[in-house]
């Protein structure tokens, strides 16, 4: 499965995407998942199977959504409080949950 | 304090995030993003040429020569000094590619639309003359610089929009039978790019016949000096950050948000002190790109490094703890997510405070420290935002201590208003967690 995930400069998201990764090891989990600024999402869409928002940039959520449901995969914001405290665990759940449930 | 929540949730948010998510604003943003690796490189050259250590230039021009520092100029002026170019490009590029046309043909008119509206000669006194030349067949390089900043915006904007009127008009061109239909659709191809010059070259024309006798004149008179003079004062200032740090207060990108708008004020002001360094000649602005990056959002937005130090020095609370651990080390590079998010600062009125006092103080302190001569305003060097305090406020200056100090002193302000909000914070969770601990214990005991 891979995960892609955008905020503002794909910086502090790409503290998380480590944290992700090391979850989707020890689950046995394979994909990429890789974080890029949300203006370079268009780029990026066709190779992920699911799209996840830093909170401060989820002002884009509505056209995310559209450009998602274009592309046929899943969109969503992070929680704040996962994305704060980079708990690569539960945000691996919410995208893997995004998925299954699409 | 729930409806001051409210009032952000319900009234902030939604302005904020249509502003953030505006189609032009949005191009307008990322356009300039795409000048930013140049003007980057740039600096990186003018930094060589201008290297703070005594008798460097000497030594410089001993082994390169007395013309060394114009040769590190040439990068120079075909990356920073062509950063209205490059936007005329990349605004067009994105604004187009936002509507879903072709944003490669849109973006080449708005280039030419962008030059269309430069004059080809400029006035030169030469040394000695009292009187300007008039040369002709040259472009000014001022005009591809910061000083053609608001035409290059406004008229990738323009073109683009008379582009994608014209596209959806859809105008063909009728060929006598027998004419392969393809031979009319490569000359209805044409057409926009047509039209959008033609108006442009019409608007010059009129404007040519007005005392603002070029587009440029007219551009900076009515626009771009009334928008620095507002956005850049003190006032404006301080206006702009309160705009930053409430929206981050709510949990959207203030920076980001706030940047759309004023991000040409403050690139164009960048460029002009950068101009005004390359010729040695005092700098206009305070208020530059740099100002921001380098001087005031020191560990983040909201200057959160204090709140950081005193985090990982004096945190009791084990969710403390652990939070300034793993925050400590993206703040040395201005990342505060982990800080906004996880402690969290958002809708958090304890935090937002001094998240929102800590910036405006830094501010007026910073400004008034450089207008009083005592710190060294920022040169127009880009430093990446990434880079780690004092080493920042060290390059942002073009290499003066003071702008180090400067902000070892906005450190010390964040930490010493952070700190008591910090710890009544911090022993609310500790009370917090030792409730959890004994109640946990209590159920082990039955």
């Amino acid at each position: 499965m891979n995960i892609l995930l955008c905020c503002a400069a794909g910086m502090s998201t790409s503290l998380l995407v480590t944290k992700m990764e090391k979850a989707a090891q020890e689950q046995g989990l394979e994909g990429k998942i890789w974080a890029v600024p949300a203006n370079q999402v268009n780029l990026h869409i066709d190779n992920a199977d699911v799209l996840l928002l830093g909170p401060q940039v989820r002002f884009l959520l509505p056209k995310m959504k559209q450009l998602g449901e274009e592309k046929g995969i899943p969109v969503d914001a992070i929680n704040p409080v996962h994305y704060g405290t980079c708990n690569g665990p539960e945000v691996l759940k919410t995208a893997i949950n995004l998925v299954n449930n699409k | 304090m729930g409806k001051f929540n409210s009032i952000l949730e319900e009234k902030v948010m939604p302005v904020a995030a249509k502003i953030g998510a505006q189609r032009h604003l949005l191009a307008l943003r990322d356009g300039l993003i795409a000048t930013m690796p140049f003007i980057v490189i740039g600096s990186f050259f003018l930094i060589i040429a201008n290297l703070p250590i005594p008798g460097y230039a000497d030594w410089m021009a001993s082994i390169f020569g007395p013309t060394w520092a114009a040769k590190l100029s040439y990068p120079v002026d075909a990356t920073f000094n062509i950063m209205s170019l490059i936007a005329a490009f990349a605004v067009a590029y994105r604004l187009a590619e936002s509507y879903k046309l072709d944003a490669m043909s849109a973006a080449t008119i708005s280039v030419a639309a962008f030059l269309l509206t430069t004059p080809f000669s400029f006035s030169f006194t030469p040394a000695g003359a009292t009187e300007g030349v008039l040369v002709t067949g040259a472009i000014s390089k001022a005009f591809l610089s910061s000083k053609g900043l608001f035409v290059a915006l406004l008229f990738a904007i323009l073109s683009t929009e008379i582009y994608r009127w014209v596209v959806k008009k859809d105008i063909v061109i009728k060929m006598p039978e027998g004419v392969p239909p393809s031979v009319g659709r490569s000359f209805a191809a044409l057409i926009p790019g047509f039209i959008v010059l033609l108006v442009v070259w019409v608007i010059r024309l009129l404007v040519e016949m007005t005392p603002y006798a070029s587009i440029n004149g007219l551009v900076t008179t009515l626009l771009g000096d009334p928008l620095k003079l507002v956005g850049l004062t003190l006032g404006g200032t301080i206006v702009a950050e309160l705009f930053v740090t409430i929206l981050w207060s709510t949990g959207l990108h203030g920076t980001n948000i706030v940047k759309s708008v004023m991000e040409p004020i403050w690139f164009g002001a960048m460029g002009d002190n950068m101009t005004a360094y390359q010729a040695g000649q005092p700098l206009p602005h305070i208020v530059t790109q740099q100002f921001w990056d380098n001087f005031i959002h020191i560990g983040g937005t909201g200057v959160t490094f204090g709140l950081v130090l005193s985090m990982v020095m004096f945190a009791k609370s084990q969710q403390m703890k652990s939070l300034g651990r793993l925050a400590f080390a993206p703040s040395i590079f201005n990342i505060n997510e982990p800080l906004i998010f996880g402690m969290p600062i958002v809708l958090n009125p304890i935090m937002i405070i001094p998240f929102v006092v800590t910036s405006i103080v830094t501010v007026i302190v910073t400004f008034l420290g450089m207008d009083m001569g005592l710190v060294a305003k920022p040169v127009g060097i880009a430093v990446p935002w990434t880079m780690p305090p004092i080493i920042s406020g060290y390059l942002a200056s073009g290499g003066h201590i003071s702008g180090a100090i400067m902000n070892v002193v906005n450190i010390v302000i964040s930490f010493l208003i952070y700190l008591p909000f910090f710890k009544i914070y911090d022993n609310a969770k500790k009370k917090e967690e030792d409730a959890m601990n004994a109640g946990k214990t209590k159920e082990n005991i039955a």
